[in-house]
């Protein structure tokens, strides 16, 4: 499809771009007399984005700019997952009246996250990958003067610079083998030209490095617990979902082109373009991320840090479902994302709100917590039993789809490490739990925290405890946006 | 309609939400809450009630669902079945629960966790009558736990009493054993179907997807179910314990709803019952009947004569359902709700008289003691006279509502026993008879020594007073409707309910078990049932006059010395008084049996499963230290090493360049190329 007929399929991206000029001169106009004016402006952009993303589920699947991105339900999954996730970040940052800057990026990083996720070709998944890790750089050292942040800036900006370019270098030698840069004109070349094995492997395994850095898979996670930590809290919780999941919309796209390939158009099945043993890469490289994830975990005294390698693990879990190649997988790994956001952002807000009111984020913080603050400390709880996959909440709901579609896919050892990673993480997810009711401490006043933070924290626990019983409509979207879409 | 039956239960569910959580705060301890939200319940179903007696159709089913769980092969869906059987339900339900609320306002005044008990109440009511509207045995399983654990918690809501936390926990764990039948039943009948639905259950059952032997298990194992909640031999134990809690609790749950769950459940699987299921449940029930009617007669506390007396009746309505009275089985479930709520309150009003009298006098004696009492008629009037006319009603005393549902059951099962070519049937009906005398005869027994004779006690006595308004005025309203005519209109016939309304409307489902075998499973002809039900009428009067007489002759007139009676009676009257000696032989041999296993169990676990767990976490420990020690010292090793190196570049410098990320991004291209090394090799 050309550009101008392109246009009326790329109105919320379009309208996300208009509202990043308007909250501009806005920021310009305001001088920050208005706390409000800007995040107000900045929750509804992305609120009308959500909307109009929602309309598009209507049209089905194109191809748009000339092959450059694509419209699919798929893509409008991911593009209102990620803005939902950036209107709780900017609520959540409210409180810590950032400049007009932090709004402005973290708008811009979600235009980056869209292009993701429905990128169709080599040149913009390198060049959306690049809007959103370039804001993701700053977001990270928002704080200029403290040192942490400063440094994960930096570290990010190198381990971002370093993978990226391995990637570029791996698509390089795709465009080689291929002449084509469009995902499906790879495909395409791939089954008929029958370029050599390895060399399709060596790239292939190239380009999964900037991918694995983006979703945090072993051994392209470095950066992760330094970043994390470093990173003002809300930005951790928004790296911790938002890029993950346009990461895995790209890695979805990327599996079902350059690496697979249906036999018949609509089937629920891929079969791998060249034998590359792609599944069985995945699989270990799943299993390494959750157990590294989870192990090192196990020993973090600091309870931001321990959520980075958690989230390092929860990685692995993802990644376990690409290896059934089929849409039940993704849909798996779909309805996992949402109930990861909502768990995720949960007990990271209350870390951050834990953290401003008491100074420190080490677990000690947390002890006797349960009786100095109940409302936070059972919603830490729930948050903490939903991560570790204890029915009857969202977490378990998400899990039992993810094991269900490798079960079906008769990957039995892959299940029995994925279970063997949830019990060890439930030990230190319950430590948390144990830290905050089963520790008695010398201090029992009350710590109180803003009634909108309360709330906020609400938005998120509420239905991380109505999906563990009642899912369904999450089910049906998840389901409804892999039906069709443009790896078919 | 089935919106409004969706809001009846939740409204008391979020009653239960706002008390739990401000009950404390509200004014008046938010009693209103629970009160308006099972208020509005009872507005609720009264709409939908009339709406059902002016359809005037036997047939009227309503259902709706929802895909809860779809797992490509496995689904479960939700949903609600109204019909005229769960609309009644519904009715029942909530006048009784709502007539509970507002008697509590007195009866709880000033206990200190006042809004606590509202809560549970409301959690209660929000629970049965969620097990009333589902149309899945799924969502009524749920519910029925959720009732066991409401009636768990206001069982033990005096729990500083050790009695009162050891009966709700006696309680809880007899349920559980009846549960677990309920629970393979419900396997069975999933596995076999692949349905939870009512419906899909009588379309599976009527297309043979499960008969035989399994389809008798499986009615069989979800009665079980029913024996636990509807207090049923041998799972009767619970239930008189159960009377430790507050007396409108017993009104509630162990009178006239929960109890009846039990009930209501054998009647919403009739469909699918097998004729040896139903002389199963008919002969569980009508051996319960006789069994907890001779120990009623002996029981000294006024509440335990009426806790067993709630056995024996739940026993007859069960037996009526097993043998093929379906609508008999029913109609005295509602009947029996009325009287037998209103019995447990017309108690409570004595006992709180009584409470209140010995904290005046400070006189330390159990206040449920029909001995302590005597010539209360006069102190206490309303609450004699509704007493009275509820005990004509249990008794089966024409004009009372008892009379009909009674002499229902009895010509049922008489009309039962003539069909079936065996004789020793006979005994159904003979039970019957023979617990209806028994009834009459305690029933009378009770309202003689607490409201006629001589004071037992002058002081108390002294000090009795009838109770509040927020007492009588439930207390009347029950005994109204302890009246035939609620019951046989349109027609006005005393003794015969056969033109009324309810007869009419609460119809026997149809048997999927018949569909499928070609021939009804009790096969009882018209004649043969108009010609048993007008012989069961006279004998049942016969009987329940002679009962009455013999209570009047020994309590009243004193024809016949008690003691003496006693003693000629001797090995009876003592198993009777001690109730067969159940509880000392569960302790004997299931208690006993079960702390012997638990000992062995608990040595397996000390030694061998703790031992494997053990070393295990030693394993899983070592392991992760070490990854944690190769990324501690490794990694950080490295790092360290170079920041060592980079120290003299200066603080800033080197905070900045410690030369970690040169690490890290040496470990991702190192990875990178180890996987297509691993690849080449």
């Amino acid at each position: 499809m050309d550009n101008v007929s392109s246009i009326k399929f790329f109105i919320p991206e379009l309208f996300l771009t208009v509202a990043v000029i308007a909250v501009i001169i806005a920021g310009l106009i305001n001088k920050n007399k208005n706390k409000f004016l800007i995040p107000g402006m900045s929750v509804a952009a992305l609120l009308g984005t959500v909307i109009l993303s929602f309309t598009q589920y209507e049209m089905g699947m194109n191809s748009l700019f000339f092959n450059m991105t694509v419209l699919d339900p798929m893509s409008v999954f991911f593009k209102i997952l990620v803005a939902a996730a950036t209107i709780w970040i900017v609520l959540f940052s409210l409180q810590q009246h950032m400049k007009v800057e932090y709004y402005i990026l973290l708008l811009i990083t979600n235009l980056g996250m869209f292009l993701m996720a429905s990128a169709n070709d080599l040149l913009m998944i390198l060049v959306s990958l690049e809007v959103v890790g370039l804001s993701s750089y700053v977001l990270a050292g928002y704080y200029k003067n403290n040192m942490k942040s400063s440094e994960a800036s930096l570290k990010y900006v190198l381990y971002g610079a370093a993978s990226t370019g391995i990637m570029a270098y791996g698509m390089s030698i795709l465009y080689g083998l291929t002449g084509e840069t469009n995902l499906a004109a790879i495909q395409q070349q791939l089954l008929t030209q029958q370029p050599y094995n390895l060399t399709v492997f060596i790239s292939i395994i190239l380009i999964f490095a900037g991918f694995g850095y983006k979703i945090a898979m072993v051994p392209f996670h470095f950066w992760v617990p330094d970043v994390y930590e470093g990173a003002p809290t809300p930005i951790t919780a928004f790296f911790s979902v938002a890029p993950k999941a346009a990461g895995l919309a790209l890695l979805i796209r990327f599996m079902t082109t350059v690496v697979g390939h249906q036999l018949a158009p609509g089937a629920a099945e891929w079969l791998q373009n060249m034998d590359i043993s792609a599944p069985l890469l995945i699989a270990i490289l799943s299993v390494l991320t959750m157990t590294l994830g989870n192990t090192i975990a196990l020993q973090q005294k600091n309870v931001k840090r321990m959520m980075a390698y958690s989230s390092i693990a929860h990685a692995g879990y993802l990644l376990m479902a690409f290896v059934v190649f089929n849409k039940e997988g993704y849909a798996a790994i779909m309805l996992y994302l949402v109930f990861y956001l909502l768990m995720n952002f949960g007990a990271f807000f209350i870390i951050h709100m834990v953290a401003q009111k008491l100074g420190s984020e080490d677990i000690e913080t947390f002890y006797g917590l349960g009786y100095r603050a109940p409302f936070a400390a059972v919603s830490m709880a729930i948050f903490m039993f939903s991560l570790t996959g204890l029915p009857p909440l969202a977490g378990f709901i998400g899990k039992f789809y993810l094991f269900a579609a490798i079960i079906n896919g008769h990957w039995y050892w892959l299940a029995v490490a994925g279970v063997l990673n949830s019990v060890i993480s439930l030990y230190y997810y319950a430590g948390v739990a144990r830290a905050m009711f089963l520790v008695k401490t010398e201090t029992k006043d009350a710590v109180s925290f803003q009634t909108f933070d309360k709330i906020l924290i609400a938005t998120l626990v509420i239905p991380t405890l109505v999906f563990g019983i009642y899912w369904t409509p999450i089910l049906e979207l998840t389901m409804r946006s892999i039906k069709l879409f443009a790896g078919n | 309609m089935v919106e409004i039956a969706v809001i009846i239960a939740l409204l008391p569910l979020l009653a239960f939400v706002i008390q739990i959580f401000f009950g404390k705060r509200l004014p008046r301890q938010g009693d209103w809450v629970s009160i308006g939200a099972i208020v509005s319940g009872f507005g609720l179903s009264l709409y939908l009630f009339i709406q059902m007696l002016t359809r005037y159709d036997p047939g009227f089913v309503i259902t709706e669902s929802f895909t809860w769980i779809d797992l490509g092969s496995f689904k479960i869906n939700l949903g609600i079945y109204l019909d005229n059987v769960s609309i009644t339900m519904l009715m029942v339900v909530t006048i009784v629960s709502s007539l509970v609320h507002i008697y509590s306002m007195a009866y709880m005044e000033g206990d200190p966790r006042y809004s606590r008990f509202y809560a549970y109440l409301s959690l209660f009511s929000f629970s049965m009558l969620g097990l009333i509207i589902w149309d899945n045995l799924f969502g009524i399983y749920m519910m029925w736990e959720l009732v066991g654990l409401c009636s768990y918690l206001l069982i033990g809501f005096w729990f500083e009493k050790d009695s009162a936390s050891n009966a709700a926990k006696k309680a809880f764990i007899t349920n559980r054993i009846g549960d677990f039948g309920f629970l393979f039943g419900l396997l069975i009948v999933v596995t076999a179907i692949g349905s939870f639905t009512l419906t899909d259950i009588a379309e599976g059952v009527a297309s043979g997807k499960l008969s035989g032997g399994w389809l008798t298990a499986a009615g069989i194992l979800l009665f079980c179910g029913a024996i636990g909640k509807s207090a049923q031999f041998p799972l009767h134990v619970w239930l008189p314990d159960a009377m430790e809690g507050p007396t409108p609790v017993s009104a509630l749950i162990h009178a006239a709803t929960m109890v009846a769950a039990g009930v209501y459940l054998v009647a919403r699987l009739f469909f699918m019952l097998s004729l040896d299921a139903m002389i199963f449940i008919s002969y569980i029930g009508a051996f319960t009947a006789i069994f907890a009617s001779i120990i009623a007669v002996t029981q000294n506390d006024i509440k335990r004569v009426l806790a067993y007396s709630t056995v024996s009746q739940l026993g007859y309505m069960i037996m009526a359902l097993g043998a093929g009275s379906f609508t008999a089985g029913f109609f005295h479930l509602v009947t029996h709700a009325m009287f037998k709520a209103g019995l447990f309150l017309g108690s409570g009003s004595v006992i709180h008289a009584m409470h209140h009298a010995m904290h005046k006098l400070d006189v330390h004696d159990d206040p449920n003691d029909i001995r302590l009492m005597g010539g209360f008629k006069d102190k206490m009037p309303t609450t004699y006279r509704t007493f009275l006319i509820y005990t004509l009603a249990l008794s089966g005393i024409p004009f009372f509502s008892g009379f009909l549902s009674k002499d229902a059951i009895l010509g049922g099962t008489l009309a039962f026993a003539v069909s079936q070519s065996n004789p020793i049937h006979y005994l159904l009906p003979v039970f019957g008879f023979a617990a209806a005398i028994l009834t009459a005869f305690y029933m009378f027994r009770l309202v003689i020594l607490t409201f006629h004779g001589e004071p037992q006690r002058k002081d108390l006595y002294e000090n009795i007073h009838e109770s509040p308004k927020t007492i009588t005025i439930p207390l009347s309203i029950l005994a109204v409707l302890s009246i035939f005519i609620f019951y046989t209109l349109p027609g006005i016939n005393p003794f015969s309910a056969a033109h009324g309304w309810f007869e009419h409307l609460m119809a026997a489902p149809a048997s999927a078990v018949a569909q499928f075998s070609g021939h009804p499973v009790v096969d009882i002809s018209e004649h043969t049932a108009h010609s048993s039900h007008t012989l069961a009428m006279i004998i049942s009067i016969i009987v329940a006059l002679s009962g009455i007489l013999t209570a009047f002759a020994i309590y009243y007139w004193k024809k016949m010395d008690v003691e003496a009676l006693t003693e000629k009676m001797g090995v009876l009257y003592r198993l009777s008084y001690n109730k067969f000696y159940v509880d000392e032989i569960y302790e004997a041999t299931v208690v006993r049996g079960l702390l012997m296993w638990n000992n062995l169990l608990s040595w397996f676990d000390n030694a061998i499963i703790d031992g494997l767990v053990n070393l295990t976490a030693w394993i899983t420990r070592h392991t992760s230290a070490l990854s944690g020690k190769f990324d501690n010292a490794v990694i950080d090793g490295m790092v360290n090493e170079i920041a060592d190196i980079t120290q003299g570049f200066g603080r800033q410098l080197r905070r900045v360049q410690t030369g970690q990320i040169q690490t890290y991004i040496f470990a991702a291209v190192v990875g990178a190329v180890v996987i297509i090394l691993v690849r080449l090799v």
